[in-house]
């Protein structure tokens, strides 16, 4: 916009500056109008949901305005520490796990593959995952881990692995790792995208230069490559912890929470609240503590971020 | 150019934007709307999915070929069909004329106010040959047990009539055994028929509504129970925890592995493939898999039993039964009233046996010609006659099912003892009560 203001003449007269702001007047309603349909649906979408959540999380079922009491039977509600605990438990197994293996999926590709042909096929593969439906892979899971006809125990007794049942989804320990593997499946392809992505802005002559200098696939990947992905990591770390907050479908098919609370997430414990229990208030209330979290780690996350800046 | 302020561009963008969004409201608002009409030419009706509303599609067609009226079934999945009923009672919409409920939400409906009154609108009474526990079922307030303290000295009016007659019974392998006539025999039966891939006891343990529905015979027949008749807890007594461990430890010993994740589908599977000697049953699972020959190696060798006797004496079924309801912002009140009277008409009734439907009609449940087809019929009778338990009527219900189902389903897995289990459960649900203002 700054650019369009510096190329417009400078004007002389009454007239011109008349014809100025005309134009100026049709420019600006031509905006407003291409940004009509995509203000209008994070409006509906987005703001109103919003905006009655903060009323929810303030007013009692009849709408009389009750201050911070949803807050607080929210935050000394024991459950919510079992479901944090259980979200805790949950992040600290696919956050390493999903980054890690992004990870080296990505070295291993951007080092071994050279094949453009062999990187597209291995482009669309890391892709398909990201495209399932959380709950079609939640079936799937399902048809892997349940007890009677699960996949997993058949091909392990069959190989001679095991000789009875493991209960993947009636143990709390497996029930936790069980659901922890599908998220894993589902989003380790994210990370390798972005930091193969990463790893492409490498400039060659660094590593040529390294190279020559006798670095080590390790030294090579901590002093040059690291320095360019660390920004993404942040990005990673700041969209997965956001998503797992979310998770839901696939746990929710798997093992609903159990066995007792064990896998009863953050997000499953805000459903039972709002369709089991029928607690809107305190629902609410949890979901604006949710938001002002992400909001929290988004603002520290970009503080971190090198962005430039306008 | 003229530069404009953010603050200038934030309001007007607010501006357009709510103008843009009210649009579609305004138009609507704008238009005509038709009123209410003697005879619809279709009536919506909100269904569970699953085997509880097919034979309702399979009558469907029949009643627009005799009154002209479209039956349209719109199904949802059981949790789902409550909340879209919730949320769709708390805005008072009329997007349906009909809707499918299961029997332990009519508090909830109830205390919403959110049905029209069979009664009194649309001059419903009580038929001899449909048992009184079906009424009462579909009563609101409850016409015995506590009443909810804000239901108190309300009229009571009858707000839903049940179209599926489900009542929990019990099923063992006739082949086998006799039947068991207390559940220290099923304890017994279960060892002794107990070996490999072969179960001598079937859990249904998944977390919530199902393992919620498996226990409460079983707590009920030992004498424990989730309220007294003044909303005291009694989940933490020692009857009540003498029967959990009873299913959670002795019975758990001959069970399937996986207890804690079965739901009443894997039940009726391992029944149908032969691995499994007993459990409690829905009628539904029994037409649908159970006796169904296409699926079950079982078909003849199974039969069907009231709820075995407990230590206090008696075996409770549990009413699981399905109604028929008239939301209160349904334009077509009417019409669907008479929908409902023909549905309960007999021969209506015999066509919907035919086509799998749990009829409540006494006449029907005892047609020895119909057994053949229908062998869990003279136990769904016994059923009725002896008075089956419903689940407590407090709109709090869902909330004191999840509390202790999620609990129950600890105790299954072995993640806590029975008694921890349930102290839990009466702490938790002796909080929510008190909050909703409960004599808890």
């Amino acid at each position: 916009m700054s650019r369009l203001v510096a190329e417009i003449p400078a004007p002389t007269g009454a007239e011109p500056v008349r014809a100025g702001r005309r134009r100026r007047g049709r420019q600006e309603r031509l905006a407003y109008l291409i940004l009509l349909p995509a203000l209008g649906t994070v409006f509906v979408i987005v703001t109103i949901p919003f905006v009655i959540a903060v009323f929810q999380s303030i007013s009692s079922d009849d709408g009389t305005l009750i201050g911070l009491r949803n807050y607080g039977r929210a935050l000394s509600n024991p459950l919510l520490y079992e479901a944090l605990r259980a979200t805790g438990i949950y992040a600290l197994i696919v956050l390493p796990a999903e980054i890690l293996l992004g990870l080296a999926f990505a070295l291993l590709v951007h080092r071994t593959v050279r094949r453009p042909g062999l990187r597209a096929t291995l482009y669309v593969l890391a892709v398909l995952p990201l495209v399932v439906p959380p709950v079609a892979v939640g079936v799937v899971a399902r048809l892997i881990y349940a007890p009677g006809y699960g996949v997993l125990n058949y091909l392990l007794q069959s190989a001679g692995i095991t000789h009875s049942e493991i209960q993947w989804l009636g143990v709390p320990i497996l029930a936790m790792g069980s659901v922890a593997t599908v998220d894993i499946w589902q989003w380790t392809p994210f990370v390798y995208l972005v930091l193969f992505a990463g790893l492409q802005t490498v400039p060659r002559e660094s590593v040529e230069a390294a190279q020559v200098d006798g670095a080590t696939w390790w030294t090579q990947f901590i002093y040059i490559e690291l320095h360019y992905l660390w920004p993404l990591f942040l990005l990673i770390l700041f969209f997965r912890t956001a998503d797992v907050l979310r998770v839901f479908d696939h746990v929710f098919i798997l093992t609903g929470g159990g066995p007792g609370t064990t896998t009863q997430l953050l997000s499953l414990y805000m459903y039972r609240l709002e369709f089991k229990y029928f607690d809107a208030g305190q629902a609410a209330a949890l979901a604006v503590v949710v938001l002002v979290s992400i909001s929290v780690l988004y603002a520290l996350v970009t503080r971190a971020l090198p962005l430039e800046r306008a | 150019m003229q530069r404009i302020t953010r603050r200038e561009f934030v309001k007007r963008t607010a501006v357009t934007s709510a103008a843009f969004t009210s649009l579609p409201a305004i138009l609507a608002a704008c238009g005509t709307s038709t009123g209410p009409s003697n005879k619809p030419s279709k009536l919506v009706i909100a269904a569970v999915k699953g085997n509880e509303d097919a034979p309702l599609k399979k009558v469907a067609p029949k009643y627009k070929s005799e009154t002209g009226i479209t039956m349209e079934i719109v199904e949802f999945p059981y949790d789902q069909l409550f909340e879209k009923l919730v949320t769709t009672f708390q805005a008072n919409g009329s997007s349906y004329d009909l809707c499918m409920m299961d029997d332990p939400w009519m508090p909830k409906f109830g205390t919403m106010g959110a049905l029209q009154p069979l009664d009194s609108n649309f001059g419903f009474t009580r038929d001899s040959d449909i048992p009184t526990v079906v009424y009462d079922v579909g009563t609101w307030p409850p016409p015995h047990g506590p009443v909810p303290p804000s239901e108190k000295g309300k009229t009571q009016h009858l707000y839903g009539i049940t179209i599926v007659g489900n009542v929990e019974m019990f099923m063992y392998r006739k082949d086998k055994s006799d039947a068991p006539k207390s559940w220290d025999d099923v304890l017994t039966n279960a060892a002794k028929y107990n070996a490999a891939n072969f179960y001598g006891y079937v859990i249904r343990g998944k977390a919530t509504n199902p393992v919620s529905s498996d226990s409460l015979p079983i707590l009920w027949s030992f004498g424990g129970n989730i309220f007294d008749d003044n909303w005291k807890v009694q989940l933490d007594t020692p009857a009540s925890i003498d029967a959990v461990t009873f299913l959670t430890r002795s019975l758990k010993k001959y069970a399937e592995p996986g207890a804690e994740n079965t739901d009443a589908a894997d039940r009726s599977r391992l029944m149908a493939i032969g691995q499994a000697y007993q459990s409690t049953v829905w009628p539904g699972e029994i037409t649908d898999i159970v006796e169904d020959p296409s699926v079950s190696q079982v078909k003849g060798k199974v039969a069907y039993i009231p709820i075995p006797q407990g230590k206090s004496g008696k075996g409770l079924g549990m009413m699981g039964n399905w109604l028929l309801g008239i939301p209160k912002g349904s334009k077509n009140g009417s019409a669907a009233a008479d929908f409902i009277k023909w549905m309960l008409k007999t021969d209506n009734m015999r066509n919907y046996v035919a086509n799998g439907g749990i009829p409540i009609r006494k006449s029907i449940l005892t047609d020895a010609s119909l057994t053949a087809a229908n062998p869990y019929f003279p136990a769904l009778a016994q059923s009725f006659d002896a008075v089956p338990n419903w689940r407590p009527r407090t709109d709090q219900w869902n909330a004191v099912e999840t509390s202790y189902g999620t609990a129950m389903n600890a105790a299954v897995a072995g993640q806590m003892s029975p008694q921890a289990a349930m102290q839990k459960a009466a702490g938790e649900i002796r909080t929510l009560m008190k909050n909703a203002n409960y004599p808890s």
